[in-house]
């Protein structure tokens, strides 16, 4: 069996696993991150894209408002490439009591986040399709953000610092010696071998799945609550701004425009199981309605998919009940030396997107203390790369690249503009044989056709360049398949269903993929 | 202004179904119009004629399957078509093409037997008849074949065609070869406009012979040519001293551009009218037929009165059945009655991606004689029709083809309601 040794080894390959890889590479520690599927495929993979003002915090946990504000400033200079800074607006539609907004001026004012008012007639000409009775409307830095352009990026920079990457790599056991924890044996998904890693420190990043990891190493009580909640892509950006519902955060009250689409989100349901992916018909009912509340027309236009994700919602068992209301939506820190008396291993949970650089930097601060070592956070200064110059993303700018060489390149899909040669740097480079990496490298297949044309390209380009038998293209294709379907069919209706008939036509008439051999 | 036209019959929608009625009525006298949103299915279809491929297991001869079919589920198209009227139509089908604009051109094959032709990802796919350019590719005659393709078209990919024909038991190789073209990019309708030069044809062999080897047959995109694809053929199998056949792939499909082309043509040869973009907008009813509909088209409003219309406006691929986000399905051209739809508290999909959804059969409502319901003058034909599952069964090309040569027949005979007939 294989041993590696390292400093810090990182298990969970989100933004906070990402980031924390990241900031410790840069404190010139030696990394490695495992993820037991690729990276960004949980939860971090599975949210609307909100890069947070504090807005939607300010009232009801200022906290948390403060912590945004602060971290939508530093990522607009660090991670500047993945950030579309399109603003945002909170609107007070019919449906919304009208008295939040003088709240919500007062808790913007008492946690620093900027927040202008306007007419809503202004609001109007800016985003003439939102609900054109809203009495009062305010503009804020929301922004949206490209999360898996953030975490490959994290994840280049760390690599380009010595840290090594582990996807598709489960930790299926910690060791511990005594009362301090010495690293992981991990299995490779792939290939079915494990391998050791010994480490000084081992960090628990797993979000909703914190509890399981932390049971590995022995330590009881680490319970994290996924919440579960649903988005839906919608066909185009039915909105340029982040628009939100100026009224205590709810279901179905925020649409974040991101690249091509628009993103409504999102509920908030109890599971057991945090890899419980269910949509249910009646909550994507519901959301279709709440998307009428903000833009009138909302289910005339074109659902692309719908997705879940769950949110770590940590509760520690060994904490009284009345302090863990407060702090189920900041993240916790567990230093399991302090808590639990053994030492070198961390967790880190809860949390949202917008503040994983904090949560990185913290968690990094107690890998240090466990080390008894000093070593300052530079993740604030240090842009990432592709953000060196410090421009935020345009949306155009990928359809800018492609009309420049508009002959000479060949395009594979259309709808994301992925090119051919993208795309075999991407086989080349991650040597995968699962379409659905792919996908999330490159945005392949996520467009209005989900993969209808460029599906049965990519799999013959898979097949000549990464060496796949034919039984195992034919498996990728399949497979694929299934995941869009599973995102497709519970929003599937008006336009986008003659799409998905056009995709069946393809691949079940044209193609007969259902009786490739098996 | 509102101009109004008169006519026997008004068939809406140009796809394989719609062609087929209106020129069938226009060849037996009828003055005939086809109005149409845009263009139809056969530019999406491989134009094979696939009469029944699975039921679900794989369909060697389709003639005793379909009356099987037709026994079993009387809510099936087939069922009230008949085995007899699906025969009548292939040979009808195939004489038109005969006769049409593409000199040598020609369908084979029949009810008897299904031949079973190469996919582009190499599945053996079964049909009852097909272009002549893809016989060849008949799998009990494939022999040692050759696929050939080109980087430059990124729909075709000709090494996993031939691996997955290997696994089907085909003696299969593959080879790429590298031509030019002035961009990156080329579809399949861009290379039938090379093969349609015989100049380039030459050019094409030339780099293409020495790399064959004791190949028997070459598998090529199907793109052997708009103009004159028995000739190009002809002369590729000359040069390359093999059998040549075409393989269908994604969309725009060239063998169905000639299909549209040969249909359009027969209807016009017998004064049938086309309109495209011209979409319903408007339609003028009593209590059991249809008088007039009216369309919204380039430059004026226009207003067709027939005694007969045939709705051939395709299924939910094409919008005119429509299932809305609060998933109710409506008929949009004409607001008729569906049949097939799951109940209310039903599932409209199920989550396994290659299973049947529950939504697939769902169509207009008709009677024994395709006649919608609720209506005496309003017949339906294609994928409008309830009861197939047309890709899951290989059945759509056939259906498309015998529903509108028998919705003609039926208009033309004067087809009566059983009240008109006891009247």
């Amino acid at each position: 069996m294989v041993t590696l040794s390292t400093d810090v080894l990182v298990i969970g390959g989100g933004a906070t696993g990402a980031g924390v890889t990241w900031d410790a590479a840069l404190r010139g520690l030696d990394v490695i991150l495992a993820d037991r599927h690729d990276l960004a495929q949980g939860t971090s993979g599975r949210f609307h894209g909100l890069l947070h003002s504090g807005g939607r915090y300010a009232v009801k946990d200022p906290r948390a408002a403060e912590e945004c504000i602060a971290e939508n400033r530093i990522l607009r200079r660090v991670a500047a490439d993945c950030i579309d800074d399109t603003g945002g607006l909170f609107v007070t539609t019919p449906s919304d009591d009208p008295a939040y907004a003088d709240r919500f001026i007062v808790g913007c004012r008492e946690t620093g986040v900027d927040c202008e008012e306007i007419s809503p007639a202004q609001a109007l000409r800016e985003e003439p399709r939102v609900e054109p009775r809203i009495s009062r409307a305010f503009r804020v830095p929301d922004a949206s953000i490209d999360v898996w352009k953030t975490v490959w990026a994290l994840s280049h920079g760390a690599q380009q610092r010595g840290a090594r990457i582990l996807p598709y790599h489960e930790a299926v056991a910690i060791h511990r010696d005594g009362d301090e924890v010495t690293g992981a044996r991990l299995r490779d998904a792939r290939s079915g071998d494990e391998i050791e890693v010994r480490a000084r420190v081992t960090v628990n990043a797993t979000g909703a799945w914190a509890g399981r990891i932390a049971d590995l190493a022995g330590i009881e009580g680490v319970r994290v609550l996924p919440g579960r909640g649903i988005m839906i892509a919608m066909n185009h950006r039915l909105v340029n701004t982040v628009i939100n519902r100026c009224q205590m955060p709810t279901d179905g009250d925020i649409i974040v425009p991101i690249r091509t689409v628009s993103v409504i989100g999102t509920t908030d349901e109890h599971t057991d199981d945090p890899d419980d992916h269910t949509v249910l018909r009646d909550e994507v009912d519901a959301m279709l309605d709440d998307g009428e509340k903000l833009v009138p027309g909302f289910r005339q236009a074109r659902a692309l998919r719908v997705w879940t994700g769950v949110r770590p919602l940590f509760e520690d068992a060994k904490a009284d009940e009345t302090e863990t209301r407060d702090v189920t939506r900041a993240h916790a820190l567990l230093d399991h030396a302090e808590r639990d008396g053994v030492r070198r291993f961390i967790t880190i949970t809860g949390g949202k997107l917008t503040t994983f650089r904090l949560m990185a930097e913290e968690t990094v601060d107690a890998v240090c203390r466990n080390l008894g070592e000093s070593r300052p956070c530079s993740t604030h200064a240090e842009p990432l790369p592709g953000s060196e110059s410090g421009a935020t993303y345009r949306l155009g700018e990928r359809l800018a690249r492609k009309e420049a060489k508009l002959v000479d390149e060949q395009i594979i899909c259309e709808c994301e503009l992925v090119s051919r040669d993208r795309l075999e740097d991407t086989i080349a480079r991650t040597r995968t044989c699962n379409l659905d990496d792919i996908r999330r490298q490159l945005r392949l297949g996520m467009g209005p056709c989900q993969g209808g044309f460029c599906i049965y390209r990519a799999t013959g380009i898979l097949h000549g360049l990464g060496g796949l038998s034919a039984a195992q293209a034919d498996a990728a294709l399949l497979d694929f398949l299934q995941e869009r379907w599973k995102g497709d069919w519970p929003v599937l209706y008006g336009d986008q269903l003659r799409q998905a008939r056009l995709d069946d036509w393809i691949f079940q008439g044209v193609l007969d993929v259902e009786h490739l051999p098996s | 202004m509102t101009r109004e036209l008169r006519f026997d019959a008004v068939v809406i929608g140009a796809g394989t179904a719609g062609l087929v009625a209106g020129t069938r009525m226009a060849q037996q006298g009828a003055r005939v119009c086809v109005l149409a949103k845009g263009i139809g299915s056969t530019h999406l279809s491989p134009a094979t004629i696939d009469v029944l491929g699975y039921g679900p297991s794989r369909v060697d001869e389709p003639g005793p399957a379909l009356e099987k079919l037709v026994l079993a589920r009387h809510d099936h198209p087939y069922a009230q078509i008949g085995r007899q009227v699906v025969d009548d139509a292939l040979r009808w089908f195939s004489g038109v093409v005969a006769d049409g604009p593409l000199p040598g051109y020609g369908y084979v094959g029949g009810l008897e037997r299904n031949l079973r032709l190469p996919t582009a990802i190499g599945v053996l796919r079964p049909s009852a008849m097909v272009p002549e350019t893809m016989a060849a590719g008949d799998a009990p005659g494939l022999g040692r074949c050759c696929i050939v393709g080109t980087g430059s078209l990124r729909d075709f990919h000709p090494a996993l065609c031939a691996a997955n024909l290997r696994r089907a038991g085909i003696e299969a190789r593959s080879v790429t070869i590298p031509l030019e073209f002035e961009r990156a990019d080329m579809n399949a309708l861009g290379i039938a406009r090379r093969f349609d030069d015989p100049t380039w044809r030459a050019r094409f062999c030339a780099e293409l012979s020495p790399l064959l080897g004791a190949d028997d047959h070459v598998g090529l995109p199907a793109a052997l040519g708009l103009r004159d694809p028995h000739g190009v053929r002809a002369d590729l199998e000359h040069r390359l001293g093999r059998q040549v056949f075409e393989i269908p792939s994604l969309p725009p499909s060239v063998p169905g551009m000639r299909m549209f082309e040969i249909l359009t043509s027969a209807l016009r040869a017998d004064r049938g009218r086309l309109i495209l973009g011209a979409e319903v907008i408007a339609v003028e009813r009593d209590e059991h037929r249809v008088n007039a509909v009216s369309t919204h088209a380039a430059g004026h409003d226009a207003r067709y009165r027939a005694d007969a219309f045939v709705l051939a406006t395709g299924g939910f691929a094409s919008g005119a059945i429509e299932l809305d986000s609060r998933w109710v399905t409506h008929e949009r051209v004409l607001g008729l009655p569906l049949h097939g739809v799951p109940g209310p508290d039903e599932p409209r999909f199920v989550p396994t991606y290659l299973s049947e959804q529950p939504i697939a059969r769902v169509g207009v409502a008709v009677d024994t004689e395709l006649r919608a319901q609720g209506t005496e003058n309003v017949f339906v034909a294609g994928a409008a029709l309830p009861g197939a599952i047309p890709w899951r069964e290989g059945s759509g090309e056939g259906i498309a083809l015998s529903s509108g040569y028998r919705v003609a027949d039926l208009i033309a005979s004067g087809s009566k309601t059983p009240a008109e007939a006891a009247a």
